[in-house]
This record gives structure tokens, sequence and C-alpha cells, in this order.
């Protein structure tokens, strides 16, 4: 039972450390590589999980993030970088030292949140929920501070992940909602990708600014 | 009709509300004949009234009072677009307070957000500067109505909850709340109307110094009903809803009768007219007998009220501590600085604009109006002359709803008796003429002639120039200098300077406000969800931790 415990903290941890480490990185290649090990990793605590809890549809659930989102998404990230020769370098709204301060302070938040209103839950429960919350909001807060386009998809993503952890960490969670949420990351991707062709068409880049500058002059 | 799923509207019939629809009748129909019996607005806006006066519950009286506020905003809306913006702002300031306080627990709290927010629609101070714009905007008959019913409507919402609904909790500074406002309004108001030379802007500030006499003596009831002075209640009511009667019957007449005036002349401003008791006789023959009310000249019907009001001023100074007694010993004197301002009014309105010379070609050539508002203004002057001669009478008739405010209250007779007052100086005047008659000096003597208050004529007019006659603004002057400067800074109102305009300073600040968050880009508002979302979770956090 404690070697349960331990690895999947050990799991949600370097899930968490991924998603800290996404909103330190400059480069978008590296980001879709860190993207890449956290779904991975996401894919064996679903494993994991499904073994320690003895549910059949947790495999299921790790397959999927194994396929579409450990490599589907990851090898059509960089097929869209080198297809429109994106700029590599990711530009950022804040510094990163300052998004990085934050994001140790939503760590906080969420720690402070979970803990003390799910006092009578098991501990394994209550520390995995805290750290899927920490994910999630890291992932928000990326998608807040990148100013490109495919960052914010990224990190759109990294949220997601944050989601799906939470919900293997719990027992009895149904299925349906699992595939309901890759369902919808995958109809995400394919919105956002068409999105990002049209943006593409019109302003020859996939910066943003770009097109907040036409919506000031437009209103 | 309409109302609540399931409760419907109620309405009920008791004295005070009998009162109040006593009141608006002869004022409805006056402005019906005026020329505003064919628009369907205009009896939305008598409907909205009635429903307001005789509603028993809170849902009818909201409807009813914000039918009300609809449909004159609508009515001032056909005179000029930019009182009316202002009005509905006012509309919508009282709607805001009125709501949550009629459903409210009976509390001070209900109660001042009560005198807020249907203060706003009577005029008192200092929430009063929109009704001098807003008043003579609409057509006379509508002007008419507004300013004789509609603020009677909100004094009503004032009665029933400071009176009957909220009396569980009632506290003696209360009172002292709709006194201060009131007493502000009294002054202010008589102080434009001495200054203003337009005739309905006159009128409506002198509507603002008839409401706030009218919250005087409900502030002085209250605060002596609070403290259980029987005496002193009957009197502060009495003259109140005395006041609020005669003023439904003069004003109303007052404001047809400047509207025909424009009607006939092209101006309603006083230093175009002149001389229209000769051409317009009947109409200023009524005009007089209101604006003798208006100034609250004894034999009028203006003067019971403010006598009783006066009183129970000087009843209030005489209890208390001595903050109390020197605070009502000066309400006394800017009462009395007040009724001198109204006097003061009231002789500009009739002297400037229906004395002397016609100042312009069409004040000359003005012709008496149509039969039909010169009727309806002879039924409001009718029913003025028993207010005027026999208003004991009259009180004896309301003492059922002074009995319905204040159940404790005692009857407070009134010491001032026209009849006899009326019969001595017909005494005085007739024996007057006799000894003149009988042993004046017989005889002829040359004189230089009065002129009539004319300037020297030039030569080439030998028979006087009728613009050296003095002008409304000219007799307004030594008010001006001597009070007006100080308290109107620029001819502006106070509550301009110190109410309206923060106001709009600050809607200012919340339009740029809205208009960046309506162009913030897809980030900022991402953001903006997201700090919401973690102040949401922080809060949860630190609440559920402790």
């Amino acid at each position: 039972m404690s070697l349960t415990f331990s690895l999947a903290h050990l799991m949600g941890g370097v899930i968490l450390l991924a998603a800290f480490s996404l909103l330190s990185q400059r480069r978008l290649a590296a980001m879709i590589t860190l993207y890449q090990v956290q779904a991975l990793v996401l894919s064996a605590a679903a494993f994991w999980q499904g073994y320690a809890q003895g549910e059949a549809n947790l495999y299921l659930t790790g397959l999927i993030t194994l396929i579409i989102k450990a490599l589907i998404l990851p090898l059509s990230l960089r097929e869209i970088v080198l297809r429109f020769n994106l700029m590599r370098a990711v530009e950022t709204a804040m510094p990163v030292a300052v998004s990085m301060v934050l994001g140790v302070a939503l760590i906080g938040v969420a720690v402070l949140v979970v803990l003390p209103t799910t006092p009578g839950n098991i501990s394994l429960t209550r520390e995995d929920l805290a750290i899927a919350l920490s994910v999630v909001l890291l992932g928000l807060l990326m998608m807040t501070t990148r100013r490109g386009a495919l960052a914010q998809i990224i990190g759109f993503l990294s949220t997601e992940n944050g989601l799906v952890l939470a919900a293997i960490g719990m027992p009895g969670m149904p299925f349906v909602a699992e595939f309901s949420v890759a369902l919808l990351v995958l109809l995400a991707f394919l919105v956002v990708g068409v999105f990002l062709f049209r943006i593409r068409e019109h302003f020859d880049s996939l910066d943003l600014s770009g097109l907040e500058q036409i919506e000031r002059r437009g209103r | 009709m309409f109302g609540l799923p399931g409760a419907g509207m109620q309405v009920r019939l008791d004295p005070l509300s009998v009162l109040f629809l006593v009141l608006l009748a002869p004022q409805m129909v006056a402005g019906a004949l005026a020329g505003e019996a064919r628009s369907p607005t205009y009896w939305l806006f008598a409907l909205g009234m009635v429903l307001a006066v005789v509603a028993a519950s809170a849902f009818t009286l909201i409807f009813g009072f914000e039918l009300m506020s609809a449909a004159s905003w609508l009515l001032v809306l056909k005179g000029d677009q930019k009182p009316a913006t202002l009005y509905v702002g006012i509309a919508i300031f009282s709607a805001a307070c009125l709501v949550p306080a009629l459903f409210l627990p009976a509390s001070s709290l209900a109660f001042v957000l009560i005198v807020l927010g249907a203060g706003a629609k009577a005029g008192l101070a200092p929430l009063h500067s929109w009704l001098p714009k807003a008043h003579p905007a609409p057509p006379a008959g509508v002007s008419a109505l507004m300013s004789g019913g509609m603020i009677k409507v909100a004094l009503s919402v004032i009665i029933r909850e400071g009176f009957m609904t909220l009396s569980a909790a009632q506290q003696p500074w209360w009172g002292g709340v709709l006194i201060a406002a009131g007493v502000a309004s009294v002054f202010i108001g008589a102080l434009r109307a001495m200054l203003e030379t337009e005739m309905k802007v006159l009128l409506a500030c002198s509507t603002v110094e008839h409401a706030g006499l009218i919250a005087v003596g409900l502030g002085l009831a209250l605060r002596a009903k609070a403290m259980g002075d029987a005496n002193l209640t009957a009197l502060g009511l009495e003259g109140a809803l005395l006041c609020a009667l005669a003023h439904a019957l003069y004003k109303p007449l007052l404001f047809i009768g400047a509207g025909e005036v424009k009607h006939a002349t092209g101006t309603a401003s006083l230093d175009w007219l002149g001389g229209l008791m000769r051409s317009m006789p009947r109409l200023s023959g009524l005009m007089l007998l209101a604006a003798s009310g208006m100034a609250a000249l004894p034999l009028g019907p203006g003067f019971a009220p403010e006598f009783l009001i006066l009183h129970a001023a000087l009843a209030a100074a005489g209890t208390g501590g001595i903050v109390a007694r020197i605070g009502f010993s000066a309400l006394l004197a800017v009462l009395g600085l007040s009724a001198a301002l109204a006097l003061g009014a009231a002789v500009k309105l009739m002297g400037v604009g229906f004395l002397g010379r016609p100042r312009s070609l069409q004040a000359a050539a003005a012709e008496e109006p149509r039969g039909l508002a010169l009727a309806g203004m002879a039924l409001l002057g009718g029913l003025m002359v028993p207010l005027a001669l026999v208003p004991a009478e009259i009180l004896r008739l309301m003492a059922p709803v002074v009995r319905e405010l204040a159940p404790n209250a005692g009857y407070a007779p009134l010491g001032y008796a026209p009849l006899p007052l009326l019969g001595l100086g017909l005494v005085v005047a007739v024996a007057a003429g006799f000894v003149l008659h009988r042993f004046g000096v017989r005889g002829t003597r040359a004189a230089p002639g009065w002129m009539c208050g004319f300037g020297q004529p030039p030569v080439w007019l030998p028979f006087g120039d009728p613009a050296t006659q003095p002008t409304a603004t000219g007799l307004a002057e030594p008010v001006a200098r001597a009070i007006g400067r100080g308290v109107l800074p620029g001819g502006a109102d106070p509550a301009e300077l110190f109410v309206l305009a923060p106001l709009y300073r600050v809607h200012l600040k919340g339009v740029r406000l809205a208009e960046k968050l309506r162009r913030a880009t897809i980030r900022e508002r991402l953001a903006f969800i997201f700090s919401a979302l973690v102040l949401f979770l922080l809060t949860l956090g630190l609440l559920g931790g402790g």
C-alpha cells in the first residue's frame, strides 16, 4: 500500500515539475517535449492507478492518454511548427522569473484550498488533488503569460492534463468523464488548428499581438 | 389585472388614500382640459399615480410608482431631451432606493432609503436640482400634474411608510432628517423662484419650496410622534396635509396659466411680457388668486397651512434640549425668510408679467385662452375658495386621516378664522372710506406725475418706452446681491455643483473602466477570469482553514 502511495506521489510530482518547467521554457520545441514527458508520466500514472485500484477503465484512460496526448498531439504540434516555419522562441508577456514566482504562489494557493477543505478523505487523494489543482492553475497561468498562440495551446493542454490527473486519483470516478475530456481536447485541438490556419492566412504570423492591434483599431 | 402571480394587485381605500385621490382628481381634470385629454401617456401617468396612492401591497406601490415615472418620462421627452435624461436618471435612483426599502423590515435603514428614494422624486434638497429643469419641459397640462400631483404621490409614500408601515421602529431623528431636507429645499426653492425670470421655471422652483414646506410639517409631526407629543403631532400633520391640498390646487392652476400665456404670446419669459391683465382679464384674475396662495397671503388658500406649520415649529421650539430649541428657532427664521422670498416671487410673477405695459407686440396682442383650459383653471380656482375662507371645516374633514396616521394625536384647533377677519377688514375699509368722503380735503392740486415705475421717457417716445419698465431680473437684483450670489455661486444651484457634478465624474470614470474592459485583448480577458478564479480559491482556502 505504501508503495502505491509513494509511486503515485512521485508521478504526480513529476507531472507538476513538468508543468513548472513549461512555465520557465522560452523555446517552443522544448515546450512540446516537456508536454510529451508530462503526458507520458500521466499515462504511466493512469496505468499504475488502474493496477492499484483494480480498475480496467483506468488502463483504457492510460492508453488514450498515451496515444493521443503523448504521441499524436506532440507530433502534430511539431508538424505545425515545421509547416508554418514558426518563430522558435516564445514571447512572454511578463518576465519568466516573475511568472515563476507567481507559479510558486499558485501552488501555495492550491495546497491551501485542498488540504483544509477535505479533512475526512484519505491522504493519498488529498495530496493528489492538491498536485492536480496546482497543475491546472499553472497551465492557466501559462495561457495568460504567453503571447504566441501555440504556447497558449500547450498551456491549455497542460491544464487538461491536470484535470485527468485529478480524475484518475479519485477512486470510483466514472470512465465517461475522462473519455469526454480526452475527446474535448482533441476537438479543441482541431478547432485551434483550423484557427491557426486562418490566422496564418491573414497575418503571415501566429503572433497574436497583430490580432490585438487589429482589434484595437477596429473598435 | 396585473400583479404578482398568486397575489395579484391589492388596493385599499383608507382615509389617507382618499385624501390623496381627492387631491389628485381636480388637477387631473384640469390637466386633461388643458389639452392632454387625447394623450394616452397622460392617462397612463394618471393611472400610475392613482395606483401608487391606493396601493395596499409593496408590489402594487412599486408598480404604480414606476408606471408614473416611466409615463412622465415619456411626457418630458416630448418637451426636451436633455432634462428627460436627467429625469430618468433620478427616477432610476429613486427606484433603486425604494424597491429594497419596501421589502426591508421596519428599521432606520428602510426609512433613510425611503426618504432618499421618494425625496428625490418629490424634489427635496439636495436631490432637487432636476426639478426646475424637468418640470417646465413638457406641455403645461403635464407640468401641472407633475408639479401638483407627482411630488404629492412621492410625499404620500413617505407619509405612509414613515407614519404607518415603519412606525414600530420610529426614532425622533427621523423627523429631524425630514426637517433638515425640507428646510433646505424651502430656502433654496424660494430663493431660486425669486431669481428666475422664466415663468414655468419660477413655478417649478416654488414647487421645490412647497415640497420642502410639507416635508418640514411632516418632520415636525414625525419627531413629535416618536417623542409622544400628541398635540404637536396633530399640528404638524394638519399643516403638512393642508399644505399638500392647497398646493395641489394653486400650482396646477399657475402652470396651466403659464402654458396658456406661452401659447398666446409665444414666450413665458417675464421680461417679454407685461400688461396681460388688460388683454387676458379672466386668466389673470385666476392667476392672481393662485399667486396669492403661492405667496401664502392672508385670506388666500396658502395662508392657513403655512400658519399651522409655523405654529408647529414654534411649539417644537419650546420642547427638547438647548440644541433643539436653538435649531427650531433657526428653522423659524429660515421659514420666515423663505416666506418673504416666496412673496417676492409671486409679486414678481404678477407685477412684471401681468401689470404694467406690454414689453412686446405679442404680449400686447394676447387673447383670452380657449374656453376648455379656462374652465379647468376655473374649477381649480373655485375649489380654492372654500380652502381660503373656511380652512377650519376642511381640517375637521381631514381629522380621520390624522387619526389614522397618529392614533393618539389630539385635534389642534386652527387659530385663524378668515371669515371674521374678512368682515373686520370690510368694516375698516367702509369706515375709512366714509371718513375720507366726509372729512377729506376737496379741491385739486398740481403734483409731479407718478411714472408707474417707468424711467424718464426719451424725447422720441413721449408716452414712455415699455422697455424702461423694471424687468424681472431688475426686480430680483437686490435679492441677488444680498443673498443670491453667495448661496448660488455663478447662478448655479449648489446641488448641481456638489451632488450632480461629482456623480457625473464618477459616471465618467465608470464608463471609461467599462470601455477598457470591453477593449481588453483575449489574453487580458483570460488573465481577468484567471485572477478571479484564484481570488475565489484563495478566499475559499482562507475561510475554510479558519
